[in-house]
């Protein structure tokens, strides 16, 4: 099964909680999950902000092991995926995605969103505005750093996150396949860089089929 | 695995509910099988002259369905064992 960029901040979400102690996934967790999901070496970049995970309290590189607490959705991370839920309809997208979640923090004035937009100097609309061109910004004729971008992942080994771009997903949903070792990868001898051969890219595809 | 069915009465319900409803039961399923307990949302239906959804789920006991409906908020009436049975089957 392929894990979409929602369910995978919807993991990260829950294990923020289970970090915290926490008997309950708030909209702060949820956010923190969005962030992670989207973030490269612990920032999430989002239009001309560049949120700091690690300031946030979270733990990029590894997550720790051992026990943890069982957690379930707080009534205010229900009503957040619900809102996102109708976001993404609005838009006429059938899928809920990361971005559609976090457009749905736009409105919030409390938790950790109302921290980052005092601390930012975020608004409702300049929220929607930088995540509106993160979305616009895929579509459309390459620009000269995708063009780039595009000769790279033509190579037979890539990088994690030239794998990511050729299958389309985020570049943690990337690792975690590496990490579940449902992708196989390989390191370069003697360095900690890691590679993947293109063509066991079809490894993590399954027909759909599969899933009815 | 065993396959049960979650009953849940669900008034005025919305596509953005289900779906929402969805990713939280996806996601708690996985995070309940990470914890050593398989459990899998397998699929659902939505009974629109009652407005009743039935969903299906595998899961090593019934036990664990009602935690992975609890932990994902999701409300539901009834969880019963049901026996699958196929066209192919016959």
């Amino acid at each position: 099964m392929i894990i979409s960029d929602a369910e995978l901040a919807a993991s990260f979400a829950i294990f923020a909680a289970k970090q915290a102690g926490a008997e309950e996934v708030t909209p702060d967790h949820l956010l923190l999950g969005c962030l992670q999901t989207i973030s490269r070496f612990g920032i999430a970049t989002i239009g001309p902000w560049d949120l700091d995970l690690q300031q946030m309290g979270v733990d990029w590189i590894e997550p720790p092991d051992g026990a943890r607490p069982k957690v379930a959705y707080s009534q205010g991370a229900v009503d957040l995926y619900d809102r996102a839920a109708r976001i993404a309809r609005s838009t006429g997208e059938k899928r809920v995605d990361v971005d559609h979640l976090l457009v749905a923090f736009a409105m919030e004035e409390d938790g950790l969103m109302g921290e980052l937009k005092r601390e930012y100097g975020i608004t409702s609309a300049s929220w929607r505005a930088a995540l509106a061109h993160v979305r616009s910004g895929a579509a459309g004729t390459p620009a000269p750093a995708q063009a780039e971008s595009e000769k790279k992942i033509a190579r037979e080994y890539l990088t994690p996150e030239e794998a990511a771009e050729a299958l389309g997903v985020h570049v943690q949903t990337m690792r975690a396949y590496i990490r579940s070792e449902r992708l196989p990868a390989y390191r370069v001898a003697g360095e900690r860089a890691i590679r993947i051969l293109r063509t066991d890219l079809a490894k993590v595809l399954e027909p759909l089929g599969k899933e009815r | 695995m065993p396959l049960f069915v979650v009953k849940r009465d669900l008034p005025g319900v919305t596509p953005e509910i289900l779906q929402s409803a969805g990713i939280r039961a996806k996601s708690c399923c996985a995070e309940i099988t990470g914890e050593g307990q398989p459990v899998r949302w397998v699929r659902s239906f939505y009974l629109p002259e009652t407005e009743q959804t039935h969903c299906y789920f595998e899961g090593v006991s019934k036990a664990v369905i009602e935690e992975a409906n609890q932990r994902a908020r999701i409300p539901f009436t009834g969880i019963v064992e049901v026996v699958e049975m196929t066209p192919e089957m016959v």
